[in-house]
């Protein structure tokens, strides 16, 4: 890709724009702090600073709060932007919202996803949080441009943003008889936004740090299935079943296993993590999906 | 700029209270320190994790599910802990991992707070709530400690376990994960200091720990509210947010 004189390309939305903002235009990342990168190579996402602002189309939105933070867009008239209605925290009556229903609805109920998401339209002034101690991630789209995202970390995006959702194909079973039970350490569904015609904006809720890593085309890393933020689409994954070496292969709680599930991520790619994402059971694999493993 | 054993900035004051409690140093961003031959870098001040390039010869131990990422081909081994049976029926792991170097992996304890990084010198011993202990370098021995009385697993809310960690001839590592932020006083000898049972944190094994009833009852057919008696000499590190969290 080519970078015209004077511009620059973001460390983490990986758009050109102009050099010498204090914040990326397009993606609010600080741009006048260094780059934390780890000593393994994990970049971390600086978080938008507050009361930054971002520009789509004819609207813009700001980023309030650092510790829980808010988007409050100002919405102009042919502008919209779709969510899940448990984000919105407050709007002003002009905003005019309506409902759009999804594909697979008995599907995404049975998952906890939302059936229904809401528009809102412009003019006027709406505010969204994702409700929980974390970092709002501002991901811009270009046309054509695609990007799978954990389920229910979607905060919102902008009306030109095609979205669509598919099975993980990640899981795997513990217990039997009636105690059988289905995992899903990614989520039974991901979420795929993509933008047309027109470029567009994502914006997610990640739960405590977030970090990026690019993957060279066949290298791996391990990381923990809830720990997964977003993933360019080339980026591939499965399970991965570690057993350390000297776990107990018997014990009395006949269910228990001394394992670690991995997802096993596998570039080329751009992958993002947050640091905080749940525990995966600690009963015996019964079943799962195609998995790698290693007893060490 | 910031301690290389502990990671502590050291281009701060230190902050205390006028009641004694001093804050645990929040550790910048990116922040790293050496154990033995291998490095932990702290990344992120929210959620933070503790990523460690392990050398050759140098091993850490964990509960597994503190593990966020790791190098695919760091060697992972289990680690029995004696008591298995008692522990689990205490909500505490009965079996630790150990992580190995030459490699690189990564913690997180999964909640919003605070890393307290504890070099520990030869011959100390340091109680540890159960589930505050993200990490120990291999040279730190592990056990734990029952609290005696019933009262305290019925009424503390503290668990029936400590974790208690021990130097022996070689100094260690601990790092652990305090939920929201973390403060520490130094107790004289005899001096007590009344705290609430989810707010401890950890404390030196010199500091004895009992459940004490309070003249005030919490609601209208409950009997009243336990807190923990801590007496000195030694250190107690207190919690700002309780979070009830369950080992699986």
């Amino acid at each position: 890709m080519t970078i015209p004189e004077g511009h620059v390309v973001c460390h983490y939305c990986r758009m050109t724009h102009p050099a010498g903002g204090a914040s990326c235009p397009t993606c609010g990342a600080a741009l006048d702090v260094r780059t934390a990168v780890s000593r393994s190579g994990w970049v971390e996402q600086p978080p938008i600073k507050d009361m930054a602002r971002l520009q789509f189309g004819q609207s813009r939105v700001q980023i309030e709060g650092t510790y829980v933070p808010v988007a409050d867009f100002a919405l102009a008239e042919p502008d919209w932007i779709f969510f899940a209605h448990h984000s919105l925290l407050w709007t002003e009556p002009d905003v005019r919202l309506s409902n759009t229903s999804l594909a697979g609805g008995w599907n995404r109920m049975m998952s906890g996803l939302p059936l229904i998401m809401v528009e809102a339209r412009g003019p006027g002034r709406i505010a969204l949080s994702g409700d929980r101690p974390g970092e709002v991630v501002a991901l811009p789209l270009m046309p054509g441009q695609q990007i799978w995202t954990r389920e229910h970390r979607f905060l919102t995006a902008t009306g030109n943003v095609g979205y669509t959702w598919q099975q993980t194909g990640i899981w795997y079973t513990t217990g039997s008889g009636d105690d059988k039970e289905t995992h899903y350490p990614l989520g039974q569904f991901g979420d795929l936004f993509h933008a047309q015609q027109t470029p567009g904006l994502l914006l997610l809720h990640a739960p405590g740090n977030t970090f990026l890593r690019d993957l060279a085309p066949g290298e791996t890393v391990l990381v923990q299935p809830g720990a997964v933020l977003y993933r360019d689409v080339s980026v591939t994954a499965h399970l991965h079943l570690e057993y350390p070496q000297g776990a107990p292969s018997i014990s009395w709680r006949r269910a228990f296993s001394q394992r670690t599930i991995w997802l096993r991520l596998v570039g080329p790619g751009r992958v993002a993590v947050s640091s905080v994402f749940g525990h995966t059971s600690s009963l015996r694999v019964n079943q799962h999906s195609p998995a790698t493993s290693h007893q060490w | 700029m910031s301690c290389l054993t502990c990671g502590a900035p050291l281009d701060v004051q230190n902050m205390v209270s006028d009641s004694g409690w001093r804050e645990a140093p929040r550790l910048r961003d990116m922040t790293e320190f050496r154990f033995a031959n291998s490095t932990v870098q702290v990344e992120g001040e929210l959620v933070p994790v503790a990523e460690i390039a392990l050398a050759q010869g140098d091993a850490v131990y964990f509960e597994h599910h503190v593990l966020l990422w790791k190098d695919e081909f760091t060697p992972v081994t289990a680690m029995p802990t004696q008591g298995g049976a008692r522990r689990i029926f205490g909500g505490m792991p009965f079996v630790l991992t150990m992580a190995y170097g030459p490699g690189r992996v990564a913690f997180s304890r999964d909640s919003p707070g605070e890393l307290v990084v504890l070099p520990l010198h030869p011959g100390m011993e340091l109680d540890l709530r159960e589930h505050a202990f993200l990490l120990a370098s291999h040279t730190v021995g592990y056990s734990f400690v029952r609290i005696q009385g019933l009262a305290n697993v019925l009424h503390g809310g503290n668990g029936m376990y400590l974790d208690r960690f021990v130097t022996a001839g070689a100094p260690g590592l601990l790092v652990l994960h305090g939920y929201g932020n973390v403060l520490e006083r130094w107790l004289r000898p005899g001096e007590k200091i009344m705290v609430e049972p989810g707010g401890f944190l950890y404390k030196d094994a010199s500091v004895t720990m009992q459940a004490v009833q309070m003249p005030v009852k919490t609601g209208l057919l409950r009997r009243g509210m336990y807190l923990a008696e801590m007496t000195g000499p030694g250190r107690v590190g207190i919690q700002s947010m309780y979070v009830h969290h369950h080992a699986e």
